[in-house]
C-alpha cells in the first residue's frame, strides 16, 4: 500500500484534512489521562527488527550494572536505568534443523512462538505466539485483545524464503497455529481502528448501526453453521476461521458499547502512509501509545520492518537495500551501513520510550507500567545465526522487574522462557512456551 | 502371458509382473550400492540421522510405497544438501539412482486413474472482490487500499489454503459493507460540499512534463464535482486553443478545449481558468490533467517551457463537492428494478434479485427469509424501503455465500468420489479465471438452463473480448512476471535520476499491454520470447531511445533493430530483477530459471558472500567479480545456470536502459548455455531461447493452471499438463488456445472428496465437539 504518490501528510492536512477533521476531534470528549481507576494495568509489548543487527556494535562485554552503552544501544542511553539487556538467548527453533535454507522466514515465524514454522507455502503451520496466549485469557478485559501494528507491506508476488509461505514474514502474531494476524500498516486505519470511522455519528445513530450489525452478525453465523454442514474437513476449517472472527467482532461491539466514553488521541486524522520512515514509525507509536494510555489493549506487537526486506534507507544516505547489506562479506563500509541502520531504528525506538517515560500513571509513568521487548530474530544478518539474540526489554513490567542491568543467561537459553516470564507477569500461569524449559529467574525485584 | 497385480494406491494401480521383476533388478543395481555406500551409514535404525531411517527405503516397492518420502530424498540430493561433505559420493551414481527413481515414478504415474483433484473453499481476495462489487453494484470501491494484504502461496494470491480471515479483515468486510451498501442506494444524506486546492503554492501537486499535472486526492463521497483547472502564464498570440484531458487512476474521463492566447486584459501575473462538473467516486485517486498533443511546447527551450510570459501550462486543480448527482446513479439503476415505495412485493423482487447474482446461484425462500428480515428490521426502526433494501445488501455482502466460493460434493470426505462440477459452479470458476469477477448474467443464464458446458469455447471468446478480461493481465501476468512488485521498488534517484512514476506507469502498461494483445490476438507463446514488436508511448520510447513515437498514448510499436524483443526485454521485468543501486545477473537468471524456463534453483546456503558493491565499475567489472564468486564449487553448481542468463541481459541496466558499457567498463554479454550453445548478443541469447518454448509453455502452462483452479499443482496434475502441452505443440502454441484447454482440462471440469488423513479426523471431531 506504499505509493510513492502519496501526500506529504502535512501538506494535505493544510489543504483539505485540518479543515475537516480537526474540529471533529476537538469536539470529542476530553482527556481521559489519570482515569484509570485504581493500579494501572501491566502492558507487554514486542518490537520486532529485521535482518539481525552489526552484532559487533551490539553486544555488551560485561554483566551487572549498565554502564557505556554500544553503539547501536547508544540512543537509549537515558533509559539505562528502565531496561534490561539480555545476553545468550536464543531461538533453537529459528535453526534449519534439517528443514535446510529460510533463517529469515523462520526466524520470523519461531520468534513469538517459540516453534518451528513448517516450510511451506501452502498449508502454513506455526504455533500460537505468547502475545495472543496473553490476549485470549486477558484480552476481554480491554476494547481490543491485542494490537498488531507494523510499518511494511508484504511482498505482492514471488516467494518469499526458500519455500516458507510468506505469512511467516508477513507476521509476528499468531492466533492460531494455522492463523496470521496481519499488522495494520496504514496510520489512518489504525486511528480509524483505535478511535473509530463514525466520530461523526449521534448517539441514536451509533447505537441503531450496532444493533444492525449484531444482526448481521447474528445472520452471518447462522448462515455458515448451516453450510458446514456438508462440506469436507479443510473447507470447514476455512469456514471455522470465518466464524472465530465473527465472535472476535461480536465481543468488540459488546465491549464498545459498555465502554461508551470517546477517546481524544489529540492528533488529527492521518492521511495515508507517510514516506519518511522516523514520521511513519513516530505515527504508529504515537496512536499506540494512546491506546496503552486508554487501555484500549494491553498486548501488542510492532513488526518494523519484514524480515528479508529491500527497502532503504535513504534518510541516512544509504541507498542499497537493508538485505543485501546485511551479506557484507565483512566488509568494512558495508558493515558500518548496516550499524547505522540498526542504530536509526533504536533511535526511533529510543524517541518513543522517551514519550512512555512522560505519561505519568500515579505514582509511576506509563513505561514503568509496560514491558516491551525490542529485537531482532537473527543474530548476525550476515551468518544467520540464532543464538544470543540481540534483545533489550524496555521498562519494569508494573514496578516488577530489576531495571539497569545486564543479565547474561547460560548459554543456549530458550528465548522462550523470557517469554514465559512475561506471560507469567501478565497473570497468564503457563508451564511451557514454545521451547521454554522454565522461566527466567532472577529478573524481578524479588 | 502376464499376471496382474493390483496394488493399494489412490483408486487402484495395475503393474505387470514382469515388469515390477524388471524394476527389482534395476533398483539393486542402481539403488541399493548407493544406499549402502552413502546413505544407510547415517540413516539407519540405530542412528537415524536427521530422524530418517532409510530401512523401509531399502527394498524395490519402496518407490510406490514410501514414494513421499523419496521424493524428498531426491530433492535433497538435487539441491546437494546430501550427502553432506566428507561423505564418499559419486556423483554419476547418484545421477544414476535418481534417473531410476523418477522412471519408476512415472511409470506409476501411466497407471494411475486419473485425479482432478480438489479446491478449498476460498473467499475473494482484494482484487476479487473490488471486481465483483464494481459488476454487482455498479460501485468503484478498492479493497487494495483497505483490506490487510492478501498471503500468497505458489506465487499468486488466489490460493484456498492461504487465504485466512483474521479479525481486522472482518471488521473491514463489515465496515466495507456498510459503505458499499449505502454508497449503492445513495440514501444517506450528503455532506456539506468542501474545496480542497492542489498548486504549486501548496507544494501539492507533480508537475510530470510539461503538459501534465497530477495530484492524489480522496474523494470522500460519491456526488458531482466541481473541478477547477488553473492555468498560470499565457503563449504566443497566435497560438491555438490545446485540447486537455482529465483522468482519474489512469482513465481518462473528460476532454475540454482551453484557450491559451493573451485574454487582452492586463495582468500583472497572466491566469485563467476553466472548470467542469462532473461525478466521482468515493475513495482515494490520482487524478491527471494534461495538454494532450501539445505542440506549443516543444518549439520551447527548458527555460522558456517554465515561464509565464511565453507559455501556458496547468497550475492548479481544486475539487469542490460533493453536490448531488444530476443523472440516476448506475448503482440504483442496476438495483432498483422495480419502485421499493410500492411495497414488499417489489423489495423481495429487488433482493431476490441481487441475493442470485451476489451468491453466483440460484436463490430459494431459505435465502431470501432472512435477508426480509433486514428489510423489515429497518423499516421497523422508521427508516424508508429503499434504506431497508440498503441494510439487506449490507447482509448479503458479508454472507459466506458472497464472500466464499464454496463447491459441493456429494460425498466430501470420499478422495474417489471424482464427479463433475456444476455448470454453476464452472461459470463461476470462469468468471473468476478471466474476469477475476463475478459471473455476469449470461454465464449465470446458460449455466442455469445446463446449456454452459456445451457454449464454453463460445463463451470464452466473448469474455476474452470483454474489457474485464484485462484482470487476467494485471493479476495473472502481473504475479507470474512480479511486474505488481515495480510499486514497492526503489531504484537510487542518484544513479537512476530517470526513474519516475511516470516511467514506472508506462512499464506496467507496456508489459500489460503486451501480454492483452497476445491473448486476444491468439499470438504463438514463443513471441513472449523475441516479438519484435511492443507497446510504448512517449516517455517509455524515449526511456528505450526509439524514435517517432510522441504524446502519452499507448501505441503498438514495431522493434526494428535488435536492442528490444520480447519480455525479457521489458522494462518492467529488467526493473523488478535489479537491485535499487545496480543490476543484479544472479537475480536476473533466477527470475529467467523460476518464471520462463519453469526450472526454479534451489535457495542458496546461509551465510553466502555478497558482491562487494563498492568496487563494481571501479575496480573490476560486475563480470569478474562473479566468476571469482563462481571459483567456490558451491555455489558454482548453480550459479554456472544462472549467470550466464543474467548476464546476457547486462546491456540493459537496472531500470532497463540500454547500455554499453557498465561504469566505465566495456561489457561482455557473451555465454554459453549447458548444450554447449553460445551467444553473443541479447538478441542471441533470446533466440537461444526461442528454441526452449516447449520448455517455457510447460512452465506458463503450470503457473497458469495454478492461477485458474487456485491451488497448488500436485502429481496427478502432470499428466494434464503434459496433455495441454503436447496439443498446443501441434500448431506452434497459440496462447488463446491455451486458456480453452485449461478450462477443458480435468481438475478444471471436475473435483472429488478430500482424502481424509488420521491428524484431520481428530480434528473433526474436536469440531464437531464444540
Amino acid at each position: 500500500m506504499i505509493t510513492p504518490k502519496a501526500l506529504p501528510r502535512r501538506t494535505f492536512l493544510r489543504g483539505l484534512g485540518a479543515a475537516i477533521a480537526l474540529p471533529v476531534l476537538d469536539a470529542m470528549a476530553p482527556a481521559f489521562a489519570s482515569q484509570l481507576p485504581g493500579k494501572a494495568p501491566v502492558r507487554m509489548g514486542f518490537v520486532y527488527v529485521p535482518n539481525g543487527m552489526d552484532i559487533r556494535n551490539w553486544t555488551l562485554d560485561y554483566e551487572g550494572k549498565l554502564q557505556g552503552l554500544s553503539r547501536i544501544m547508544a540512543p537509549l542511553e537515558p533509559f539505562k536505568e528502565d531496561m534490561i539487556v539480555f545476553g545468550n538467548l536464543t531461538h533453537n527453533n529459528g535453526r534449519a534443523l534439517l528443514d535446510g535454507a529460510g533463517d529469515h522466514g523462520r526466524c520470523c515465524g519461531s520468534y513469538l512462538t517459540g516453534v518451528q514454522p513448517k516450510k511451506t507455502a501452502v498449508d502454513i503451520h506455526c504455533g500460537i505466539s505468547c502475545d495472543q496466549i496473553v490476549a485470549n485469557q486477558i484480552g476481554n478485559q480491554t476494547r481490543f485483545p491485542s494490537l498488531e501494528l507494523g510499518m511494511e507491506d508484504g511482498r505482492q508476488a514471488g516467494d518469499c524464503d526458500s519455500g516458507y509461505s510468506c505469512a511467516y514474514t508477513n507476521n509476528l502474531a499468531w492466533r492460531s497455529e494455522t492463523q496470521a494476524l496481519p499488522p495494520i500498516l496504514d496510520p489512518r486505519a489504525l486511528f480509524e481502528r483505535l478511535f473509530g470511522v463514525d466520530a461523526g455519528l449521534t448517539p441514536e445513530q451509533k447505537s441503531r448501526r450496532n444493533k444492525f450489525r449484531r444482526s448481521i452478525l447474528d445472520f452471518v453465523t447462522d448462515d455458515t453453521k448451516k453450510l458446514e454442514g456438508n462440506l469436507g474437513p479443510t473447507d470447514k476449517r476455512k469456514l471455522d476461521e470465518y466464524l472465530s472472527s465473527i465472535r472476535e467482532i461480536e465481543r468488540q461491539l459488546e465491549r464498545a458499547e459498555k465502554d461508551n466514553a470517546q477517546i481524544d488521541p489529540h492528533m488529527a486524522k492521518p492521511y495515508g502512509i507517510p514516506a519518511d520512515f522516523a514520521e511513519h514509525f513516530k505515527l504508529m507509536t504515537d496512536m499506540l501509545t494512546v491506546a496503552m494510555q486508554a487501555d484500549l489493549s494491553r498486548v501488542f506487537t510492532f513488526l518494523v520492518t519484514r524480515e528479508g526486506t529491500s527497502r532503504s534507507y535513504r534518510e541516512l544516505g544509504i541507498p542499497d537495500g537493508h538485505h543485501p547489506l546485511t551479506h557484507h562479506r565483512n566488509e568494512p563500509a558495508l558493515m558500518e551501513k548496516v550499524s547505522q541502520i540498526n542504530t536509526y531504528h533504536v533511535k526511533q525506538f529510543a524517541g518513543w520510550v522517551e514519550k512512555l517515560k512522560s505519561i505519568k500513571e500515579g505514582n509511576s509513568s506509563l513505561l514503568d507500567n509496560s514491558m516491551i521487548v525490542y529485537g531482532a530474530g537473527l543474530t548476525d544478518g550476515n551468518r544467520h545465526n540464532h543464538e544470543d539474540l540481540p534483545t533489550v526489554m524496555v521498562g519494569k513490567g508494573g514496578n516488577y522487574f530489576k531495571t539497569g542491568r545486564r543479565v547474561v543467561v547460560r548459554r543456549e537459553t530458550p528465548m522462550s522462557n523470557l517469554f514465559l516470564s512475561m506471560m507469567d507477569r501478565m497473570g497468564v500461569h503457563a508451564e511451557h512456551f514454545g521451547d521454554s524449559t522454565g522461566p527466567v529467574n532472577g529478573l524481578n525485584l524479588g | 502371458m502376464r499376471i496382474r497385480l493390483s496394488v493399494a494406491f489412490v483408486g487402484s494401480t495395475l503393474i505387470s509382473y514382469s515388469v515390477q521383476a524388471q524394476s527389482a533388478t534395476g533398483f539393486n543395481q542402481t539403488v541399493t550400492p548407493v544406499l549402502n555406500k552413502t546413505c544407510t551409514p547415517c540413516h539407519n535404525d540405530r542412528s537415524a540421522a536427521g530422524g530418517l531411517n532409510l530401512g523401509l527405503f531399502t527394498v524395490p516397492t519402496s518407490t510406490t510405497d514410501q514414494r513421499d518420502g523419496w521424493e524428498r530424498i531426491i530433492q535433497k540430493v538435487r539441491n546437494g544438501e546430501m550427502p553432506p561433505k566428507g561423505v564418499p559420493r559419486s556423483a554419476p551414481e547418484l545421477d544414476g539412482m535418481m534417473k531410476f527413481i523418477e522412471g519408476e515414478f512415472a511409470r506409476a504415474d501411466k497407471n494411475v486413474k486419473p485425479d482432478p483433484g480438489r479446491v478449498t473453499a476460498k473467499r475473494l481476495n482484494r482484487n476479487e472482490y473490488s471486481n465483483t462489487i464494481r459488476d454487482l453494484l455498479a460501485i468503484d470501491f478498492r479493497a487494495e487500499k483497505d483490506f490487510p494484504t492478501d498471503d500468497s502461496g505458489y506465487g499468486f494470491d488466489n490460493i484456498g489454503d492461504v487465504l485466512t480471515i483474521s479479525p481486522i479483515l472482518m471488521e473491514k468486510y463489515l465496515t466495507a459493507a456498510e459503505r458499499i451498501a449505502a454508497r449503492a442506494i445513495g440514501a444517506d444524506p450528503m455532506p456539506k460540499p468542501l474545496e480542497a486546492e492542489y498548486s504549486k503554492k501548496n507544494s501539492n501537486i507533480r508537475r510530470l512534463d510539461r503538459s501534465n499535472v497530477e495530484a492524489s486526492h480522496r474523494i470522500d463521497f460519491d456526488g458531482e464535482y466541481v473541478v477547477r483547472f488553473g492555468f498560470p502564464g499565457e503563449r504566443a498570440s497566435d497560438a491555438k486553443p490545446v485540447d486537455m484531458g482529465f483522468w482519474m487512476d489512469g482513465k481518462l474521463l473528460r476532454t475540454i478545449k482551453v484557450e491559451t492566447r493573451p485574454s487582452g486584459l492586463v495582468y500583472f501575473n497572466p491566469y485563467s481558468e476553466e472548470e467542469i462538473r462532473i461525478d466521482l467516486p468515493e475513495g482515494d485517486h490520482v487524478f491527471r490533467a494534461g495538454f494532450i498533443n501539445d505542440e506549443f511546447v516543444k518549439k520551447l527551450d527548458d527555460k522558456e517551457a517554465f515561464s509565464d510570459k511565453k507559455n501556458k501550462f496547468i497550475g492548479m486543480i481544486s475539487f469542490l463537492g460533493p453536490h448531488a448527482s444530476k443523472g440516476e446513479k448506475p448503482s440504483r439503476k442496476k438495483i432498483l428494478i422495480c419502485d421499493p415505495k410500492t411495497g414488499d412485493v417489489c423489495a423481495e423482487k429487488i433482493i431476490a434479485e441481487l441475493a442470485h447474482k451476489a451468491y453466483r446461484r440460484p436463490v430459494t425462500k431459505a435465502d431470501t427469509a432472512p435477508l426480509m428480515k433486514f428489510y423489515r428490521m429497518a423499516k421497523t426502526e422508521g427508516q424508508t424501503a429503499e434504506q431497508g433494501i440498503q441494510l439487506a445488501i449490507q447482509a448479503m455482502l458479508v454472507s459466506p455465500h458472497f464472500l466464499f466460493r464454496i463447491e459441493h460434493d456429494a460425498k466430501p470426505t470420499d478422495a474417489t468420489a471424482v464427479h463433475k462440477i456444476t455448470d454453476v459452479e464452472l461459470a463461476t470458476r470462469l468468471s473468476y479465471f478471466l474476469w477475476s469477477s463475478t459471473p455476469d448474467d449470461e454465464l449465470l443464464r446458460l449455466a442455469e438452463a445446463g446449456k454452459l458446458r456445451a457454449a464454453v469455447p463460445v463463451q470464452i471468446k466473448r469474455m476474452m473480448a470483454d474489457e474485464r478480461a484485462s484482470a487476467l493481465a494485471s493479476n495473472f501476468a502481473g504475479q507470474w512476471l512480479e511486474i505488481r512488485n515495480l510499486d514497492s521498488i526503489k531504484p537510487d534517484p542518484q544513479k537512476f535520476p530517470a526513474w519516475s512514476p511516470e516511467l514506472r506507469d508506462a512499464m506496467k502498461a507496456e508489459t500489460r499491454m503486451f501480454f492483452e494483445y497476445m491473448l486476444r490476438e491468439n499470438r504463438p507463446m514463443g513471441e513472449f520470447i523475441d516479438a519484435k514488436f511492443t507497446f510504448l508511448n512517449e516517455r517509455l520510447a524515449k526511456h528505450y531511445e526509439i524514435n517517432g513515437v510522441e504524446g502519452p498514448e499507448f501505441r503498438r510499436v514495431e522493434l526494428t533493430n535488435d536492442q528490444r524483443g520480447g519480455i525479457l526485454s521489458h522494462g518492467s521485468v529488467l526493473a523488478v530483477s535489479s537491485y535499487p543501486t545496480r543490476t543484479s545477473p544472479v537475480i536476473r537468471g533466477k527470475y529467467i530459471l523460476q518464471n520462463i524456463l519453469g526450472t526454479p534453483p534451489p535457495p542458496p546456503p546461509p551465510d553466502v558472500p555478497l558482491l562487494n558493491e563498492e568496487e563494481v565499475g571501479t575496480a573490476a567489472s560486475l563480470r569478474k567479480q562473479m566468476e571469482k564468486h563462481r571459483t567456490n564449487a558451491v555455489c558454482a553448481s548453480c550459479h554456472d545456470k544462472m549467470d550466464v542468463l543474467g548476464f546476457g541481459l547486462e546491456n540493459y541496466d537496472a531500470i532497463g536502459k540500454w547500455r554499453a558499457k557498465d561504469g566505465k567498463f566495456d561489457l561482455d554479454v557473451s555465454g554459453t548455455f549447458p548444450n554447449g550453445k553460445s551467444f553473443a548478443t541479447p538478441a542471441e541469447m533470446r533466440t537461444l531461447l526461442k528454441e526452449d518454448t516447449p520448455m517455457f509453455v510447460r512452465c506458463i502452462t503450470e503457473k497458469m493452471l495454478t492461477y485458474s483452479l487456485g491451488r497448488g499443482l500436485e502429481r496427478y496434475d502432470k499428466r494434464t499438463i503434459d496433455e495441454i502441452v503436447a496439443k498446443l505443440s501441434k500448431s506452434n502454441y497459440p496462447f488463446q488456445s491455451l486458456i480453452l484447454e485449461i478450462v477443458d482440462s480435468l481438475p478444471f471440469q471436475m473435483r472429488r472428496g478430500e482424502l481424509i488423513t488420521s491428524e484431520q479426523k481428530v480434528k473433526a471431531k474436536e469440531i464437531a465437539q464444540r
